[in-house]
């Protein structure tokens, strides 16, 4: 008990720091709705929602070594036919080439390091200390309270994006896992039987989706990897989120440092999976950070049901379309 | 008397049968199949309580190696900087690379064990490169969409070169870095980058 009030004390310190600002807008979901973990885990506040600015462009195109030096160009278009393939980008799914300026990339970079040191420093002994007292089918049903919670925000962005049958899926969702679903500790309405998955629409995705590009890559403080479409999607998503309206803001604070604590706990590894894995950590979660985001844009309303059950050889259904 | 005409009939189709079929090499299963058998041995491995980590390890190494082709998946990596690379310098990407890969992916797979699977389609990305789809249900009741791409090798095997998770590519990954290091560097500097990771894992 003591050790909690310590922990819930520690975190509501470092909030205090970052009261202000939209960063309370975007929780990642625990329980199920997180997304790409690197990110997510990073900022642990809510990835989720903020997306990066995506342009696209064959990355060959964009990349500055070809485009600079035009002698090189011919030379390895020259080395090209030698190959049997090209490795080019032809196969490659557009969601996946996506690049994205990055004129602060200084500031960004210092910005990343912060972030990875309050994640390594601060938040992961908090959430592994929290994880050793609460067992994790609690900390999953704390996770699935606050995901409940965001239902507003999913609701909304689906409406936005004229996605009527994802709208009414969270408007089902809502109610089915408020009343049965114990106030959301449970999930019942996304179990096999119901069938009814979390539609994760943001306001991030819903300007994507009318045609704004990421524009460039920023890394808020605390938040993570962003954009500024997507900053202005989570200032957005902030106002549809009824915890958003905690009076006093100390009390806010608490609750949005508790639920980063949470979130974490249940994603200890997956930063330092991506960490690990990268030649570069800063290059890597920005380019999952952006290649997340803009399959989230393309595949919107994809996802109203599971994918089809396990058929084995099973058909082949359209790319990135649902069953 | 007419069932033994049948027979022999019967008989003859069928050798007619083996013969055609030993001519043509054996069909490749299919990708949807070749990467379930595989995910499913990698699955006893980690489930095998008797077995110690490092023999894990070993273990796992070996089933990398059939499952994917490291020459296909570092090449999707580096795209056209592939070229950039002379024959020697490939030679030493592709055993370094590997190293980076089994570090990194063998310590989060160990941490795997009672994860479901289900193995939902193949969709078609080109001739000859199919992309199989499947979830990886955690313990934490987390659906994680998981991908593999293969394609069909000389020999007829499927072999997976890339995989998407939670809608992100490896390779394409790879490639932002690839290319934003080479931009800058040679690719000597980018040898030496990841020697010393290697070296710096290992320690």
């Amino acid at each position: 008990m003591k050790f909690l009030s310590l922990v819930l004390a520690l975190c509501a310190s470092v909030l205090v720091g970052c009261a202000h600002g939209p960063q309370a807008l975007s929780a990642p979901m625990p329980g199920g709705e997180t997304p790409l973990p690197s990110t997510q885990a990073v900022a642990s506040y809510s990835l989720e929602q903020h997306p990066a600015s995506l342009q696209l462009a064959k990355d060959e195109a964009a990349s500055p070594a070809t485009a600079g030096k035009p002698e090189e160009k011919a030379e390895e278009k020259a080395e090209d036919d030698e190959s049997d393939f090209d490795y080019g980008m032809e196969d490659v799914p557009a969601a996946e080439q996506v690049t994205i300026a990055d004129p602060w990339e200084p500031f960004n970079r210092a910005m990343f390091t912060f972030n990875d040191r309050l994640y390594f420093w601060v938040l992961k002994p908090v959430a592994e200390g929290y994880s050793a007292v609460v067992p994790e089918p609690a900390r999953v049903s704390v996770g699935n309270f606050f995901s409940n919670l965001r239902a507003p925000i999913r609701f909304a962005n689906c409406l936005l994006q004229a996605q009527f049958i994802g709208a009414a899926t969270e408007l089902f969702r809502f109610m089915l896992n408020s009343t049965i679903g114990l106030a959301g500790l449970f999930d019942p309405a996304g179990g096999e039987e119901i069938n009814l998955v979390r539609q994760d629409e943001d306001f991030g995705q819903t300007l994507g989706s009318y045609g704004t590009g990421q524009g460039f890559y920023i890394v808020w403080p605390l938040l993570g990897p962003s954009s500024p479409r997507d900053t202005v999607g989570m200032v957005g998503d902030f106002f549809s989120y009824p915890l958003s309206y905690l009076d006093p803001w100390y009390v806010w604070s608490g609750v949005r440092g508790y639920q980063a604590i949470n979130d974490t706990s249940l994603q200890i590894g997956d930063y330092e999976a991506i960490k690990e894995a990268a030649i570069d950590p800063y290059l890597s979660v920005r380019n999952a950070y952006i290649q997340y985001r803009q399959k989230k844009v393309e595949e919107r309303g994809a996802t109203i049901r599971r994918p089809g059950p396990d058929i084995p050889g099973a058909g082949t259904p359209a790319r990135g379309i649902g069953p | 008397m007419k069932g033994k005409t049948t027979m022999k009939r019967l008989v003859i189709a069928l050798s007619l049968l083996l013969l055609v079929l030993g001519a043509v090499p054996v069909q490749a299963a299919t990708p949807l199949e070749t990467v379930r058998t595989e995910v499913n041995k990698v699955l006893e491995v980690l489930r095998n309580k008797s077995l110690k980590e490092e023999a894990k390890r070993e273990k796992l190494r070996v089933l990398y190696n059939v499952m994917f082709d490291q020459e296909e998946l570092s090449r999707w990596c580096l795209g056209r900087n592939w070229n950039k690379l002379s024959e020697a310098q490939r030679k030493e990407f592709l055993p370094l690379f590997q190293q980076v890969l089994e570090k990194t992916y063998g310590d989060r797979v160990l941490a795997y064990s009672d994860e479901k699977i289900h193995f939902d389609r193949e969709v078609p990305i080109a001739k000859n490169r199919v992309e199989v789809q499947t979830r990886v249900v955690t313990t934490k009741s987390k659906e994680v969409p998981f991908n593999y791409r293969v394609f069909l090798d000389k020999s007829g095997t499927w072999k997976v070169y890339d995989v998407v998770v939670e809608n992100v590519s490896l390779v394409m990954n790879y490639r932002s870095q690839f290319n934003e290091i080479l931009a800058k560097n040679d690719p000597e500097e980018l040898l030496s980058i990841l020697r010393k990771k290697v070296k710096g894992q290992k320690t």
